[in-house]
């Protein structure tokens, strides 16, 4: 194996003064129209797509206290407190979460929201734990961008598009894809019959009768809503959550 | 596992609705002293999860819900005593080359084995803590096996069927288990009960003559002059009683013990744990080995398992020594009638 020596092209004297030119042509338009893609935060704000994950907000009404958010959340974040009302709501941990949204697409009654709020900016970590109260409204945002800017990807290059005006802070969500759930049992022998499936349902889908020997066990299919409130309690976990 | 909408579950059938199921315990084993508190009414207790009650009689009538279940896995109601040396398949006597324990570690070796060979990914040991306080671990490695408490006999109850519940319900293959003859068959009325027990694969029954309160063993011991915080080792053997100390040995008749036995073993009739895989006990075989009896093919695969590698050596078995305590136990018999009859 032998060194291959390259040779140097030779150029033409029209192609090197062709170059030249283009180069500082090059240089004297960036110094008047500079092709920079760096946002001046806070002055103008970046304009995300929607659904661009941000903010959490929670509303209580639609809550069932069913942890699912809590279970999901893969960093964490998420902690259940007991309210006076003897439920327990979530609180979101900022230092913790990754803007998943997880929680917001396994949350059963529809009570987490996502925004468009990303000024998710704290002055210390202890700031950074957002109880249920805050969660409910949208926090106070101190703002003093006039115009938001755009990527536009060209064929060969990202330009920035500065535009006056500013971004709505909360979107509306598109409509949810829904999977619709149903509760079933896959181990019906392991079922001790305690009727803690029953008393927890809320929208009493489950019906314990007792008949001659047997007490039969019905989860109505046709109220049940696939909150899976029930397959949490059951203490031999013998109950499921199965697309209809 | 077909998945229904629609199922049924069993009634025991209660002479009347007002009668509570925790009552019936309470009347016909707790109060009559039948009871060996092995709980497998604990670990079925769908209440008791779910609260956080105790073992307590009050507390749990307070939290009932009325599910039955504790009637239906209770070993006691309903007692059929079991006897005698039982069906077995294979005799031997091991001492394991791996692991140390109170004889031949033969239990170790066993469930370890069963572990490394698929079988199950987890089983019950129980520990214990400075004061004697057993303690219960899942051990899902070898590795966990460094803690030197976890082997060798305590002689003192434990909640190891309580903690089953956990054990199945997060396992894979299936799960080890390691306890008294009462154990045992409540391990075996929880299967047939619920089915998600039968995913323990692996019931290792341990011979038995009596076992003791950890509240009625320990000032006892203390009596005899036997410091608990030195204490490493307990043992019977030849009909003595041996607490080894970090600084000396205790040494007393085991007749002593009578006195602080539990009543729930005066009315056990069952010494060698008959509806084990495995039954494992320093019975019959030369010191420093245990006495293997394998009751089934499951347990028969572990210790060929365990022969294949060289895992362990292999001795001849005495099975006289068995059968006589097995017939000093089945004397006990007579005690059951006159407390059952108390309970009706």
């Amino acid at each position: 194996m032998g060194i291959k020596r390259l040779k140097m092209p030779e150029y033409k004297l029209g192609d090197k003064v062709r170059w030249h030119a283009a180069a500082l042509g090059t240089a004297f338009k960036e110094a008047f129209f500079p092709l920079t893609v760096t946002v001046q935060y806070p002055r103008e704000r970046r304009k995300f797509p929607d659904n661009f994950r941000g903010y959490i907000l929670f509303d209580i009404e639609k809550c069932i206290n069913c942890w699912q958010c809590a279970f999901v959340c893969p960093a964490n974040a998420i902690r259940m407190k007991e309210a006076p009302n003897k439920k327990y709501y979530p609180t979101i941990d900022y230092a913790k979460c990754i803007f998943c949204h997880f929680c917001v697409d396994s949350c059963v009654g529809g009570a987490l929201r996502a925004t468009k709020i990303h000024d998710v900016a704290y002055a210390d970590v202890d700031e950074m734990l957002a109880e249920t109260e805050q969660l409910m409204e949208p926090p106070e945002i101190l703002r003093e961008d006039k115009r938001y800017v755009e990527y536009v990807i060209e064929e060969d290059d990202v330009r920035l598009r500065r535009v006056k005006g500013q971004d709505y802070l909360v979107a509306e969500p598109p409509p949810r894809r829904e999977y619709p759930m149903v509760c079933v049992c896959e181990d019906p022998e392991s079922c001790t019959g305690c009727g803690t499936c029953a008393d927890v349902c809320e929208h009493y889908a489950i019906s314990i009768s007792i008949e001659g020997e047997y007490k039969v066990i019905r989860i109505d299919g046709e109220k049940c809503v696939g909150c899976g409130l029930c397959v949490k309690e059951c203490p031999l976990h013998v109950l499921k959550l199965v697309r209809r | 596992m077909a998945a229904v909408s629609e199922w049924r579950v069993k009634l025991v059938g209660r002479p009347s609705k007002d009668v509570s199921c925790p009552s019936i315990v309470k009347t016909r084993v707790i109060d009559t002293g039948l009871c060996c508190r092995c709980m497998a009414c604990m670990a079925a207790c769908p209440a008791a999860v779910r609260t956080g009650v105790g073992f307590e009689f009050e507390e749990r009538e307070h939290v009932c819900v009325d599910c039955e279940i504790c009637v239906r896995v209770c070993p006691r109601l309903d007692y059929k005593p079991l006897s005698g040396v039982g069906s077995y398949i294979e005799a031997v006597a091991g001492r394991s080359k791996r692991f140390e324990g109170q004889d031949g570690a033969m239990v170790t070796e066993i469930l370890i084995s069963a572990m490394e060979m698929g079988m199950i990914d987890r089983c019950i040991f129980v520990g214990r803590d400075e004061e004697w306080r057993t303690e219960v671990f899942h051990v899902r490695d070898v590795e966990q096996l460094e803690v030197p408490t976890l082997t060798g006999t305590k002689y003192t109850f434990a909640a190891a069927v309580p903690a089953l519940r956990e054990a199945v319900l997060n396992t894979k293959a299936g799960v080890g288990f390691v306890g008294t003859p009462c154990m045992v068959s409540a391990v075996r009325r929880l299967q047939k009960a619920l089915a998600v027990f039968r995913r323990v694969k692996l019931v290792v029954g341990l011979f038995c003559t009596e076992n003791f309160y950890w509240e009625d063993l320990i000032p006892f011991l203390e009596e005899k002059g036997v410091d608990i915080k030195k204490l490493v080792k307990t043992d019977i053997s030849k009909g003595k009683f041996i607490a080894t100390m970090t600084d000396g040995v205790v040494e007393f008749p085991v007749k002593e013990l009578s006195k602080i036995m539990p009543s729930g073993c005066r009315f056990c009739t069952d010494f060698s744990a008959v509806e084990s895989d495995v039954s494992v006990g320093s019975v019959g075989s030369k010191p420093g080995f245990s006495t293997v009896l394998v009751r089934n093919e499951n347990a028969k695969a572990v210790l060929d398992y365990i022969r294949e590698r060289g895992y362990a050596e292999f001795g001849e078995v005495s099975l006289e020594a068995v059968e006589r305590l097995c017939n000093l136990k089945k004397k006990r018999e007579a005690n059951i009638k006159e407390a059952m009859q108390k309970g009706d």
